[in-house]
């Protein structure tokens, strides 16, 4: 047996040191935490909100130079006036469908425009989420835990619903 | 053989568009083309950075627009995201998800109708989209959880999906717009969560009877 320890003394080493981190990473300070933490929100930065953000910014470029941001405004002002918001609050709901990140980019590049207000954002934030990622949740959520296909138009509904109804709850707490 | 290679090497329509359009975009030939023809544009689309316009202007400037001004405002976002991240990183050490678990686990079946067993599920799934659906998947596989209840717990998933997260990283861009505290749009969400919920548990009590 101590024959083996020593013929094995630099695996030992090894092990020793192996079993010094494990324990170090198995306790880990406060600040370790933190900032393990803070690593995970940095990659959630990169990887997803600046190019969704980013997009988002673009699309609505595209839309305030075509024109078709101000013609949207008009053609979907009377559906949004029902949650008290502008026209343009449309983009904000279409564009959270893909992505939640990319909703918050338009509305920023919105409020900026000048399109929505402070209370337009308030009314409008749960909706975002509510309706949020919609297209990836069908598969990364409903897919992965195995739900028929065939329910995935009344689990869609629902979230229609859940924001058409948040947007109105936000609507009276804002008035 | 031959028809593989008459495969590979076939255009397909689409490549000769976005060849046109790509040109069109980096030669700057639209620069200033007006009548929204200006969106073939490089420059047009990557916009201009904010500029100093005041005081109060952050590092990310005003009157920026495209590309250029949605990266700044982007890159802005990443200190309250990383905070967030890591004060919930903190919580989820000291077993603040698994006393949220606990609490939760009684009341799951008056309130949503899904057993407490899906109290771990629940809680992950208001941190990670993914790691919900792949826990609930293992609920179902299981046979914890029937198939009306595998709807009702997905309904409750799909709708504001990693809520907590999502709430706090990208939301947080918007915290200081609000005009009301930043707690009342997450108990909205929450509410209506639990309401959506319930909406499913309805509709699989009337058409989902077989499954039961």
């Amino acid at each position: 047996m101590s024959e083996e320890k020593i013929n094995h003394a630099p695996e030992d080493a090894a092990a020793a040191a192996e079993a010094e981190l494990n324990a170090k990473l198995a306790k880990p300070s406060l600040m370790d935490i933190f900032v393990r933490g803070a690593r995970k929100g940095w990659n959630i930065a990169i990887d997803n909100i600046i190019p969704n953000v980013l997009m988002a910014y673009v699309c609505i470029k595209i839309l305030n130079v075509t024109g078709l941001l101000t013609l949207a405004g008009k053609f979907f002002a009377p559906v949004m006036a029902i949650w008290g918001l502008p026209g343009e609050a449309i983009m904000v709901l279409f564009s959270a469908l893909m992505s939640m990140g990319g909703a918050v980019g338009v509305c920023m590049a919105l409020y900026n425009d000048g399109g929505i207000d402070e209370r337009s954002i308030t009314i409008v934030i749960p909706a975002i989420y509510l309706l949020g990622s919609k297209i990836q949740y069908l598969g990364r959520l409903l897919g992965t835990a195995g739900v028929p296909s065939r329910h995935y138009p009344i689990l869609l509904s629902i979230s229609f619903l859940n924001a058409g109804i948040a947007m109105f709850i936000m609507k009276i707490l804002t008035m | 053989m031959d028809k593989v290679k008459e495969t590979l090497n076939k255009v397909p329509l689409s490549g000769y568009i976005v060849l046109v359009i790509a040109i069109a975009i980096f030669s700057g030939l639209f620069a200033n083309a007006g009548h929204g023809l200006n969106i073939f544009d490089f420059d047009t689309l990557n916009g201009k950075f904010g500029t100093m316009k005041s005081a109060k202007a952050t590092f990310s400037g005003q009157g920026g627009s495209g590309a250029r001004d949605g990266f700044l405002f982007a890159f802005g976002l990443a200190p309250g995201v990383m905070l967030a991240m890591g004060l919930i990183e903190v919580v989820e050490h000291y077993g603040g998800l698994k006393a949220a678990q606990k609490l939760m686990t009684p009341i799951l079946r008056p309130i949503l109708g899904i057993p407490g067993i899906c109290g771990i599920a629940l809680v992950s799934s208001l941190q990670s989209t993914d790691a919900g659906a792949g826990m609930t998947r293992q609920l179902h596989l299981e046979k914890q959880i029937t198939d009306n209840e595998l709807l009702i717990f997905s309904a409750f998933q799909f709708t504001a999906g990693g809520l907590i997260t999502n709430y706090l990283s990208s939301g947080s861009a918007l915290f200081g717009f609000l005009t009301v505290p930043i707690s009342i749009p997450l108990a909205v969400l929450f509410v209506m969560k639990i309401f959506g919920a319930n909406m499913m548990r309805a509709y699989v009590k009337i058409f989902c009877k077989e499954a039961a």
